[in-house]
């Protein structure tokens, strides 16, 4: 079983998580096309190599977060908190 | 069981022999087949028969030749056995005990005469994919085909009686682990303790020591010492009968434990900073006619059964060696008092042609072709090395003709690898090596060790990574050995699973001229020895039949597990949580049939779920709806979530107010709903569906955390905090009237879709909300949890003059039926966008933004998608099962997602969703059901059936 | 009479009775300086609380039995700036306390967290799967001997109990009363 990096709870067992998909962006709801809004919804980009990817500590800190992982060593170079969190300027 | 007198055969029981593992102050007896035995402490089953003079233990697998020993260790072929209720016992290496009861497996109906050895005269129709080609068709015979070819496939008898024993799992944090515990794991392990690390040392044998154990007194005299350095090193945790399974991701290494107390396997997910693969070697058989004979034995097994068991392995042998091993065996041989006919000295251009006897060798044709009357064949033709672990670690060893066997290429950081797997040479030279590579993978968990602690934030203060410069691991030497596979003749090279030299070349004749293909086709390397004896001669057959060199053909792809581990250490212990409600203890008294509702465990009914469906339009009922999800929301940005969350309004929600609120996902699809209630200025409670708590809160988490991280919200779920009570019924206010203190129940201070906090039954902190799903008057009360029960009896005694019942979830359905209300998951589907769940009244599409707005806007302007509707059957009496399809002629235009007989409307009652055409009320619809036959059914004005006008409820 | 205290290698006891409180607050923000503990270590403080640090920005407080509304009192008289939310979850949340020297055998059957002292060392709090359940576990030695406390959503607590029993069998494990634990449980 992978290790996986939990950014807040260091390294735990891949069961702990939920992998929630690659990372996306939600486009604007009230300008967007469905070919956009379906493409944020569906198109994976499933690459064999790096991908960036958002995870969930579901049995852990139930924190979610984003790892790039390698989809074929499944080494992971980094882990990143989701942006601009209120107290990130405390 | 047993019958007859002890038995009393030849005895092939030698003196004391200096490393014998017997212990001949206990002997005891045992039954084989039926008949009883002798045995001393510590022989397995198969050495006290062999001491006995038995020599078949076992039909093979395909052809039903008997089979004798071969390994004389755990992975021996034909000698897996049935041992009372348990199938396919490693005999060779399970110690038996006393009273045991073992016999022969896959003979029938007896080892002796086995019908179905006639399929050895069969062979030459027994090709390979004789089964593939043969029983494929025509397909409606393959039931009875299937009958037949279970009697005859091999493997013991599991009793379905059999008591589920106790198979444990745990986890483990070594900083190393040894695979193997021969001299190099012990040498490897006692170097790795002494530099400081925690050690699992892992030996598949019932003792550590390897070849050493049957080896002579120096080796014994080595032994001893290097067992004591071992126990010197409270470090190291030594397992026996235990063997390393498995490599995976980030050394995650399983290890199969067995001969516990209390415990009959124990499954050991290890998660190792280090990994040092030590198995040794295991020695190949050689092919040719007559090799798997019973009689036939490697000469690692002949020296096992003299030196660790004390059994003659027969009278008159005849040895073909082709290195020094072979040579001491020879000696063993010939110190146990077996004539040795006659050495074949591969060396020196010795072979042997072919073996004939049909119950147990009698005679040999040697290379020079001469015939030799014998008992025993012994062969020492090279050694196999099990890569297995390193392969599964990503390394890709490479084949060295020069030696005939393969050796690691390219190990990860984690992995390091000692003993006859890297090399060869003295054991000086070999116990130099591992202690270094013990050091080493010492040094290296150090490293990895800190490396993991410095992201842990409950672990102590992590030192530094250590600096400290490589071991330098001493090259070992290797030995030449000739590349010795297959003899003149064709033999067996998959003993498992009955797979000849012949069947490999024919596979590769007929195209399967790759390892691997050739492998699937006649199942080569497939069986329970898992290729460690097979894989390399199945390999240089189909080299030799397909012209190309060992390098070419390379090995089949090593998976785990290394060793076969039986379903119930893969199963362990059942963790399957439940959860119960504060009541669950009246429940049970009152004799409630339990219903299994995800991990939740809940009343069904209690007895009669009709009779609560009346108490609740009649009197009064109570439900224990506990497992109703419930989040506490606090913060000035709530009122901005729940616009956000839902699809209808919330920034209206006065304090004291509830409403109603469907959620979609982005794409539209209902996500779930429920009521939520505004307890303050930045207070709130949402309740959610049941299934979908645990969901709904991850979603919300995902919501707040990655996509508006500014706003102020808490989140605290409490659904277990409160004992959740709903009171349903016409006298229901007349029933929390009599317990509730604090709150003015009546209608004009307590309206429908309102919630109060007060007193219940003397209890503070209870969350009055009133709502309901009956259609009736209602009340859903929360109760705090440790005064849950307390509350429910209280309902209970203070309304028994009303007429107060529980009522279970069956109930709950109808009523819920009755009034038209969907339950998400059961009348909406993973396609049920906003719209056609009939809830457009609650789509708010002119707020700036809410999960799936764009879907459910789109959808609106799409229009043509499928309506759920209530329905009632023309015949009242027929209450369609549910998922029946709405059908126009063969085309299916929509399905029934709910259907009940309702007692208070005399008739049956039903949901659907149907295409737009067949929405209008008054539509006639067919349904089809399972049985085929067609029914109408009318498609109604509302989803409910019961009081479309709400005037009950809100009264 | 006090409840005779079991010496066996492995106890368990019910606590859930005691006093649960559950704050949010920023990480790193005044309520979190003045509560004094970071994610990850737990610590008893003047009034016997024992306040973890059960999640990044969340704090669990345990308090003797029906003190939960002093225990808020005291955490909502700190005057941060940020958002804080105090929540008595006494009555959603089951409380078990396992002792011994042989936890560190038991546990490791039920969860898959390293359980040696230097990654769990005395004080140390983390959140992870226990038999399945999510459960808050603390490092709480008392007297020189091992012990854990291990917090789950009320209505898994009876599971959690069990599965503890069934795991620790093998190890000879004994039940405690809540009131022989008491010594050791926050006062």
């Amino acid at each position: 079983m992978i290790l996986l990096p939990c950014p807040h709870c260091g390294p735990r067992n891949a069961s702990e998580f939920r992998y929630a998909g690659e990372a996306s962006t939600r486009p604007d709801p009230n300008a967007t096309t469905p070919e956009e809004w379906r493409a944020y919804l569906y198109i994976k980009n499933n690459p064999a190599g790096w991908t960036t990817e958002k995870w969930f500590h579901r049995t852990g800190c139930r924190r979610y977060f984003t790892a790039e992982r390698h989809t074929v060593t499944n080494e992971v170079r980094e882990t990143r908190l989701p942006a601009a969190r209120l107290e990130s300027n405390s | 069981m047993s019958r007859g007198a002890l038995k009393t055969g030849k005895s092939m029981r030698l003196g004391r022999q200096p490393g014998e593992v017997l212990d001949r102050s206990r002997q005891f007896v045992f039954t084989w087949n039926g008949r009883k035995y002798p045995a001393f402490g510590g022989d397995t089953i198969i050495s006290a028969l062999s001491a006995a003079g038995e020599s078949v233990f076992s039909r093979s697998f395909k052809y039903h030749r008997p089979r004798g020993l071969l390994t004389a260790s755990f992975l021996d072929p034909g000698c897996n056995v049935q041992v009372g209720d348990e199938p396919n016992v490693r005999g060779a290496h399970r110690k038996v005990e006393p009273h045991m009861a073992a016999s022969a497996q896959n003979a029938w109906p007896s080892l002796r005469f086995d019908v179905k050895s006639a399929n050895r005269y069969l062979e030459r129709f027994l090709p390979p994919g004789f089964y593939y080609k043969t029983f494929m068709e025509p397909q409606r015979l393959w039931p009875l085909y299937e009958r037949v070819l279970q009697r005859f496939a091999g493997g013991g008898k599991a009793s379905p009686d059999a008591p589920h024993g106790y198979y444990d799992k745990r986890y483990a944090h070594p900083d190393v682990v040894v695979a193997g515990g021969g001299p190099a794991g012990m040498g490897a392990a006692v170097a790795a303790a002494e530099a400081g690390a925690r050690v699992m040392l892992v030996e598949e044998e019932h003792e550590l020591g390897g070849h050493l154990r049957w080896g002579d007194e120096e080796d014994l005299a080595a032994l001893r010492r290097l067992g004591e350095e071992v126990a010197r090193n409270s470090t190291i945790e030594v397992m026996t009968d235990s063997v390393v399974t498995g490599r995976y991701d980030g050394n995650w290494v399983a290890v199969s434990q067995r001969s516990l107390p209390r415990v009959e396997e124990r499954l050991i997910k290890a998660r190792t900073k280090t990994l040092v693969v030590a198995p040794g070697l295991i020695e190949r058989p050689y092919v040719f006619q007559g090799n798997d004979a019973p009689g036939v034995m490697l000469s690692t097994a002949a020296r096992r059964l003299i030196n660790l068991y004390a059994v003659k392995p027969g009278e008159r042998a005849v040895v073909l060696t082709a290195n020094a091993e072979g040579d001491a065996a020879v000696a063993d041989l010939e110190r146990a008092g077996v004539e040795v006919a006659r050495v074949e000295d591969a060396r020196n251009g010795g072979d042997i042609g072919r073996v004939r006897g049909g119950q147990g060798a009698r005679e040999v044709e040697c290379g020079d072709g001469a015939r030799i009357e014998c008992d025993l064949v012994v062969t020492a033709t090279g050694w196999t090395a099990p890569t297995s672990l390193l392969n599964m670690a990503g390394d890709k060893p490479f084949y060295n003709p020069a030696a005939a066997r393969f050796f690691p290429s390219r190990l990860p950081e984690d992995v390091l690898a000692t003993g006859g797997i890297a090399g060869d040479g003295s054991l000086d030279e070999l116990l130099e090596h591992a202690r270094a590579t013990g050091k080493e993978a010492a040094r290296r968990a150090r490293g990895i060790g800190a490396a993991l602690r410095a992201g842990i934030p409950q672990s102590t203060d992590g030192e530094e990574a250590p600096q400290d410069s490589p071991v330098t691991i001493p090259d070992l030497p290797v030995n030449g050995h000739l590349e010795l596979f297959r003899g003149r003749t064709h033999g067996i090279v998959d003993y498992s699973e009955d797979v000849s030299s012949k069947d490999l070349v024919a596979a590769v004749k007929e195209g399967y001229d790759s390892a691997e293909l050739a492998k699937r086709y006649t199942t080569a390397t497939m069986g329970p020895t898992q290729g460690k004896l097979e894989t390399v001669n199945a390999m240089a057959v189909i080299a030799e039949a397909t012209g190309r060199s060992m390098e070419e053909t390379g090995a089949t792809t090593w998976r785990p597990p290394y060793a076969p581990i039986t379903l119930g250490a893969l199963a362990g212990r059942n963790f399957e949580p439940v959860r119960y409600s504060p009541m669950q203890p009246w429940h049970e008294r009152q004799g409630a049939r339990p219903l299994v509702a995800g991990a939740w465990i809940r009343p069904d009914h209690y007895g009669d779920p009709e009779a609560e469906v009346r108490n609740v339009r009649k009197n009064v009922g109570v439900i224990d709806v506990t497992p109703l999800g419930k989040l506490d929301l606090r913060g000035p940005d709530v009122s901005e979530l729940l616009n956000f969350l839902y699809v209808n309004k919330w920034s209206n929600l006065e304090v004291g107010k509830v409403r109603y609120g469907v959620m979609c996902a982005e794409d539209g699809v209902i996500l779930d709903d429920g009521v939520t209630g505004r307890l303050g200025p930045e207070h709130y409670l949402m309740t959610t569906t049941s299934s979908g708590a645990a969901g709904v809160l991850e979603w919300i988490e995902d919501w707040l955390q990655t996509y508006q991280p500014d706003w102020r919200v808490h989140v605290t779920p409490v659904t277990g905090a409160y004992a959740s009570i709903n009171i349903a019924g016409p006298k229901s206010r007349e029933l929390l009237a009599r317990v509730a203190e604090g709150v003015d129940l009546s209608t004009e201070a307590f309206p429908y879709m309102n919630v109060r906090t007060g007193t219940v039954a003397g209890v503070e902190g209870c969350f009055m909300w009133r709502i309901g799903f009956t259609g009736e008057l209602s009340y859903e009360i929360h109760v705090p949890a440790a005064y849950g029960l307390y509350v429910w009896e209280a309902l209970m005694e203070r309304g028994a003059d009303l007429g107060v019942r529980p009522f279970g979830v069956e109930a709950q359905r109808v009523l819920r039926l009755e009034k038209g209300h969907f339950i998400v998951g059961q009348d909406t589907d993973a396609l049920t966008q906003g719209f056609g769940a009939g809830i457009s009244w609650a789509i708010k599409l002119d707020k700036e933004d809410f999960v799936g707005k764009p879907e459910l806007v789109w959808q609106g302007e799409r229009d043509g998608y499928f309506r759920l509707i209530g329905l009632q059957p023309h015949d009242g009496s027929v209450a369609p099962p549910e998922a029946s399809q709405i059908v126009e002629g063969k085309t299916i235009v929509g399905r029934i997602t709910s259907s009940r007989f309702s007692s208070t409307l005399e008739r049956s009652i039903c949901l659907g969703f149907v295409a737009p055409h067949l929405a209008e009320p008054g539509t006639t619809v067919t349904v089809q059901l399972p049985n085929g036959e067609r029914i109408t059914a009318r498609v109604m004005e509302h989803l409910a059936h019961y009081d479309p006008e709400g005037a009950k409820a809100r009264g | 009479m006090s409840a005779r205290r079991s010496l066996a290698n492995l106890r368990i006891a019910d606590c859930t009775p005691l006093t649960k409180v559950f704050v949010q607050a920023f990480e790193k923000g005044m309520l979190a300086r003045d509560l004094g503990v970071e994610f990850g270590r737990a610590v008893r403080d003047e009034n016997g609380t024992l306040r973890i640090g059960s999640g990044p920005g969340e704090w669990l407080l345990l308090a003797p039995p029906g003190s939960a509304p002093e225990v808020v009192e005291r955490v909502e008289a700190v005057r941060a700036e940020e958002p804080v939310s105090v929540v008595d979850v006494t009555h959603g949340r089951a409380l078990v306390r396992i002792s011994g020297a042989k936890t560190v055998d038991l546990l490791p059957k039920v969860c898959g967290i390293d359980m040696s002292d230097s990654i769990t060392p005395d004080g140390a709090a983390f959140r992870s799967s226990v038999a399945k359940v999510l459960t808050d576990v603390v490092r709480d030695d008392g007297e020189g001997t091992r012990s854990y406390l291990l917090h789950c959503e009320r209505s898994f607590g009876q599971y959690l109990f069990d599965a503890l029993l069934d795991a620790g069998e093998e190890f000879g494990i004994e039940i405690e009363g809540f009131a022989s634990n008491n010594s050791r449980s926050p006062e």
